[in-house]
């Protein structure tokens, strides 16, 4: 132990593996609902379009940031996962089950599984909540640690309200406020707990890797802190059916405009201008960030309903370009450091674990994948065009994963352990 | 002494620096690395590995991390 830290705190590499390996299949499923049935897939509350946002969101979205926040806690948090293993291996095991169960129920309309789906998306997101929130709480003060706090509240709100949401489903009857609830229910899981942990993730992670200017202390203390206070109140005004509620939407909105702008700024004067595709997509994901706000404003203002399903899809590809240029960066850095931290003298090199054109073959896809897809919000025959080009992406990023880790397993069995006595004289 | 400065470069790079640098020690000899961050997934390698290390915090983005393999060098009595 030193400076009160514990330096053995990293989860195991199967922990926070299996939620990054799992997030590709998930995206083929994705991408084979939308290529299939790309008339139906952008009509609201149609049975194919809540099916696809749900494996989107929690298949895809939720699966990577499960990975990532199994990682960050322990080494931000400055106290480990217990038994991060086994929590790893139920929460991701029920996390599964529970997404397949949702988006099985949705397409067969199938009340059954909605208690299914209910119980093990319950389970698996509460007790992440219980597990994570009380070492967050407890240990060091980070401003990356406490917007992690409000985005698991949030999600244990979302939740929370998807279960009352999924007994109206399964009981094929819907209450007063089924209404009032899906909008807090997908407000918080947008925003709470998607947009709130990458702002925070952000806080850490860009000035890390890319050597920028730090976020203005403002910025950490009170950005997210208003954002969550936000949400209280339009939860509050919605319930309550209280006029103005649009008031929340565009604070919320300034300050995300702000997010983008101070990024922006912050990966457009960074001190060393190294061509690395984690940053491509973190521009081009910040650009999406900034349509899907141009299109919600459109269709707050004006109405026209075709502007609605483009601000969902211009969200969900942001939050899928960040992942996809954590995960490029993530993976390789967890292969290295596991191989080194056991003693391999040949640990390959973070470059060599996933190739610069692979990386960069994943960003175009994803480029593709994203245009295709938001002209085809607009104009439908696009749309499998655009899961065409997903899928290819998806499989790209699975096969990335996979060779990562059969090199980290290659090594294990062959390489050549570090002798710590050899060179000491 | 083995002089690191990695304040300009980005992750990983100096993690990798600090690691290959770490691997060829011999002897007495100690790395002195100058970060702007506290590395700290780096100190679990150097433990792990028969390492030691002393971290300082000089200014809010300026550390300085002492390493060796040596069992009998004082960390603690290099002039900062």
């Amino acid at each position: 132990m030193y400076n009160g830290l514990s330096f053995e705190q990293a989860p195991p590499i199967s922990a926070v593996m299996r939620f990054f390996l799992t997030v590709p299949i998930f995206g083929i499923m994705l991408t084979l609902l939308v290529g299939f049935h790309p008339d139906e897939i952008l009509i609201a509350s149609h049975p194919l379009s809540l099916a696809s946002i749900h494996v989107m969101f929690l298949g895809v979205i939720t699966m990577a940031m499960f990975g990532a926040l199994f990682q960050m806690q322990s080494v931000l948090g400055g106290c480990s996962i217990p038994n991060a293993a086994g929590n790893a291996f139920l929460i991701h095991l029920f996390l599964s089950i529970g997404t397949l169960s949702l988006g099985s129920a949705f397409l067969f309309v199938s009340p059954p599984l909605f208690v299914v789906a209910a119980v093990f998306l319950g389970s698996s997101i509460l007790y992440t909540a219980k597990l994570i929130l009380p070492l967050l709480f407890r240990g060091s003060s980070h401003d990356t640690l406490r917007g992690m706090k409000i985005a698991l509240i949030c999600l244990a709100i979302v939740v929370l309200l998807g279960i009352v949401m999924a007994s109206e489903y399964a009981n094929e009857t819907f209450g007063s406020l089924h209404e009032a609830i899906r909008t807090i229910h997908y407000s918080f899981g947008l925003i709470g707990w998607i947009a709130v942990l990458i702002i925070a993730v952000a806080f850490q992670v860009v000035e890390m890797f890319y050597v920028t200017a730090p976020y203005s202390s403002w910025c950490k203390r009170y950005g997210l802190l208003i954002i969550a206070v936000s949400l209280g109140l339009k939860a509050f005004w919605t319930l309550l059916s209280l006029p103005f509620v649009w008031m929340f939407d565009a604070l919320i909105g300034a300050l995300l405009i702000g997010f983008i702008a101070t990024t922006m700024k912050r990966l457009l004067n960074r001190k060393r201008r190294v061509s690395d595709v984690s940053i491509w997509f973190w521009f081009f994901g910040i650009g999406l960030l900034f349509v899907s706000l141009s299109a919600y404003t459109i269709y707050s203002l004006s109405g026209i309903e075709l502007f609605q399903p483009m601000a969902l899809v211009a969200f969900a590809l942001f939050a899928l370009s960040i992942i996809l240029g954590m995960i490029g960066k993530i993976v390789p850095f967890l292969i290295w450091f596991h191989l080194n931290a056991a003693g391999y003298m040949d640990t390959p090199i973070m470059s060599n674990i996933i190739t610069h054109t692979r990386a960069k073959l994943l960003f175009v896809l994803f480029v593709s994948t994203a245009l295709f897809t938001l002209v085809g919000s607009l104009y439908h025959p696009f749309l499998s065009i655009g899961a065409i080009m997903g899928s290819a992406m998806f499989a790209l990023l699975l096969y990335n994963i996979f060779t990562a880790l059969a090199l980290y397993a290659h090594t294990v069995r062959f390489g050549v352990r570090f002798d710590c006595d050899t060179e000491i004289r | 002494m083995i002089l690191l400065d990695t304040r300009e470069l980005d992750h990983p790079i100096p993690m990798e620096m600090a690691v290959n640098a770490f691997k060829k020690l011999s002897g007495d000899e100690v790395i002195q690395m100058i970060h702007r961050r506290e590395p700290i997934p780096l100190f679990e390698i150097i433990l792990k590995n028969g390492g030691r290390f002393r971290s300082i915090q000089l200014e809010e983005n300026l550390w300085h991390i002492y390493i060796t393999r040596s069992k009998t060098v004082d960390l603690e009595a290099i002039d900062v």
